[in-house]
């Protein structure tokens, strides 16, 4: 048994563009589910809508694609009704901290026991590549044609901030990280969030100078900088070298949480 | 077995929904629905159930939904704001057939309008509120008895065909309080679980399909984009499409006889009044002063999907009268099914028709 | 242990080329049906897991298949006795 027993193998390949992050971030959090042994019948995949939300058609157990930025509310509802269920939201950054952002926040504040996985590719990708809540300051998207003048959101500062009890951020390049991650999302208790990195190379890398799949990845991997060094930099008043992507585990921590899955 | 109480409108709902074996409450708190919200939030926990504030009322339909497809027995209250964002949530449980219970204690709009006033200004916003087609159920209480009887009977209609059923009240009746007889125990109809082997999706000749709670082994994909029998989504085959939508529209209109709950006095009368909800109340004063068989009630307690049928039982019938609390919502449904003459009575402001303006409505011929 | 790329899933993306730590995959050159280059192997018999998966009972790197976002690759038993290309390198 594997992971890739988790997929609707007749639904794939998934809609996703050549080179789209999605997919791996499907991978790694199946293979963590698989890891920690989760029942098929016991686990729903929750989602929004967004290309990241496509990801819970893609897999064989019940699961829950709802309407946009909503799907955390679903998700509170379902956990509710039934403690027993192990559920596992996928979300995007637009459809979480955007629309959704009310959801998130109280979502984190009830600390419900729920796994998020968002897929921040800091783009809306499914409408062609609109700047979102995420996308950094003066990146070009197709609604901000001048570069983006907004501040971005820092999705895993604001779930530690609204009281989650597991959050992480990791990158697309990750696999191994991230997936010892979203494990440890599953086992925890409360609401857990991993916020990841992933590429979109068709609306977010091709307007903003990386014209290969590759030069994205490449990206993340160099700029990609542990929760320790930074906090270390910071310290030391040393400067942060432009564009670090903050990685690692940033919260665990076992505060009362809700819908908590009830003694066998 | 029945014993009798003296309740607030808002109380008999929420006793009514536990009766029915209500489960999941999901509300946010707006006037004048909040009795409701605080009965369940009391009474729930002690009975097993569960009772979540929301952060608004989009998390709260959507709670509901989700809950709803655990195979809770699941319900949201709220008045004219609230109802308005719920509206595309709504549109998504009538896409996924989901059983859910939506009551709306009607008050003064649009915006936030009058919160302690009385409205039935969101009945045809219930019917068409979402975008896209699709069909509901949607009933209508006059007295406290009937916020308990109708709000059982709104889960036990949502099971059955799946699809969201509003018990439309308002202030009026949500915040009267009236002597009202409490049976021991009602009906309870639940929803028929799909027969393993049976597509998610594919609905026989009922035109409702068996419903595969979460967490039984179905692994079934539930999406608000169109899907076939299977459930997986395939948005871009107009046959397929059509299909869907047709299928979610006629299983609630084809039973439109069926789901018909109404009142007649007098139809042999030449004049009629047609009402639902407080206005009631007003014409059953009138009927009751007149005392004469020339003027007829048809009181409906269902109004969604709409009982033309019914208009024929009246054959004298030379004028139809419709007082209303919005400008002519359904009065206007009335017109497309008759060929008589439809006196509009709106009225707007929080008051209930007096009945001295209902009987100046009749002229003459009273 | 054989590594298979599932030429109806891969879309082209190249992924698997950067992160493969043994280097195994190549940009592909031809085209296939669906006018998708699929990378090519090279060497594959250096990827550990193709190797040793089985001596281990357990996936020893799989970077290729988790990164794959199109759940292009996978591994098959092998046939006894298949061909294969072996190169000697000094």
């Amino acid at each position: 048994m594997s992971y890739f027993d988790w997929f609707r193998e007749d639904r794939l390949p998934t809609i996703y563009c050549a080179g789209c992050g999605n997919g791996t971030v499907i991978n790694c959090t199946l293979s963590a589910i698989d890891e920690v042994g989760w029942k098929r019948e016991e686990t729903v995949f929750v989602s929004g809508i967004g290309c990241s939300s496509r990801a819970s058609g893609y897999i064989a157990a019940d699961s829950l694609h709802t309407t946009h930025g909503r799907a955390l509310a679903f998700a509170t509802g379902v956990k509710l009704a039934n403690p027993d269920l192990n559920i596992v939201v996928f979300t995007g950054d637009g459809d979480l901290a955007a629309i959704g952002g009310n959801h998130f926040i109280h979502a984190c504040r009830r600390n419900i026991d729920l796994t998020v996985v968002c897929m921040n590719n800091q783009i809306y990708g499914m409408t062609g590549g609109q700047g979102s809540p995420t996308t950094p300051r003066g990146a070009l998207s197709t609604t901000t044609p001048y570069g983006a003048a907004e501040q971005p959101f820092d999705l895993a500062e604001l779930a530690i901030a609204a009281g989650a009890n597991y959050v992480s951020r990791w990158t697309s390049y990750h696999v191994k990280e991230l997936t010892k991650s979203v494990r440890a999302g599953l086992e925890t208790p409360g609401f857990s969030m991993i916020e990841v990195m992933t590429q979109c190379p068709t609306n977010y890398g091709r307007r903003n100078k990386f014209k290969q799949v590759a030069d994205q990845i490449e990206y993340m991997k160099t700029h990609a900088m542990l929760r320790k060094k930074y906090d270390t930099l910071l310290e030391k008043g040393e400067p942060i070298p432009e564009g670090a992507i903050v990685i690692g585990e940033f919260a665990r921590r076992s505060r009362p949480a809700m819908g908590v899955r009830r003694a066998a | 077995m029945t014993r009798t109480e003296f309740w607030q409108g808002n109380i008999a709902c929420a006793e009514g929904a536990l009766a029915a074996g209500c489960t999941f409450f999901g509300g946010y708190p707006i006037t004048p629905s909040t009795e409701v919200a605080e009965h369940m939030a009391a009474k729930l926990p002690k009975r097993g159930g569960t009772f979540v504030q929301m952060e608004d009322e989009i998390g709260s339909i959507a709670a509901v939904i989700g809950a709803s497809w655990t195979g809770a027995r699941a319900m949201t209250s709220t008045s004219g704001p609230g109802f308005s964002l719920m509206m595309e949530n709504i549109g998504f449980a009538a896409m996924t057939e989901t059983p859910c219970v939506i009551v709306n204690i009607q008050r003064g709009g649009p915006s936030t309008g009058q919160p302690t006033m009385a409205a039935a200004g969101d009945m045809m916003q219930c019917r068409f509120g979402s975008h896209g087609d699709y069909s509901v159920i949607a009933l209508c209480p006059a007295s406290v008895q009937e916020m308990y009887e109708l709000t059982v009977k709104a889960f036990n209609l949502s099971e059955r065909f799946r699809v969201p059923v509003f018990l439309m009240a308002d202030e009026i009746v949500g915040h009267m309080r009236e002597r009202i007889d409490v049976p021991d125990s009602v009906e309870r109809v639940d929803r028929v679980p799909l027969e393993k082997g049976t597509l998610p999706f594919s609905a026989g000749k009922t035109g409702v399909p068996g419903f595969p709670a979460f967490g039984k082994g179905y692994g079934v994909h539930v999406t608000g984009l169109t899907h076939d029998e299977r459930g997986y989504p395939c948005a871009t085959s107009p046959k397929l499409h059509e299909e869907l939508v047709l299928r979610l529209v006629r299983k609630v209109e084809d039973a439109r006889h069926e789901i018909a709950d109404y009142e007649i006095v007098n139809p042999d009368a030449e004049q009629v009044f047609i009402s639902y909800g407080a206005p009631a109340r007003s014409v059953g004063q009138v009927l009751h002063d007149l005392g004469n068989e020339n003027v007829g009630h048809l009181r409906l307690k269902t109004v969604w999907p709409f009982p033309e049928g019914i208009l024929r039982k009246f054959p004298d019938a030379k004028e139809f009268l419709v007082p209303e609390l919005n400008l002519g919502q359904i009065a206007r449904e009335i017109e497309r099914y008759v060929d008589q003459p439809v006196k509009q009575l709106p009225k707007l402001g929080g008051d209930l028709h007096t009945p001295a303006e209902l009987k100046a409505a009749l002229g003459g011929l009273k | 242990m054989k590594l298979v790329i599932d030429e109806k899933r891969c879309k082209g993306c190249n992924l698997c080329t950067s992160v493969c730590p043994y280097r195994i995959f190549k940009p592909g050159k031809k085209p296939n049906k669906r006018g998708i280059l699929v990378p090519e192997l090279d060497r594959p018999e250096r990827c550990a897991n193709c190797r040793l998966q089985k001596l281990y009972g357990r996936t020893l790197c799989g970077m290729c298949q988790l990164t794959c976002p199109d759940q292009a690759i996978r591994w098959e038993e092998e046939r006894p006795n298949e061909r294969r290309k072996v190169a000697i390198e000094y």
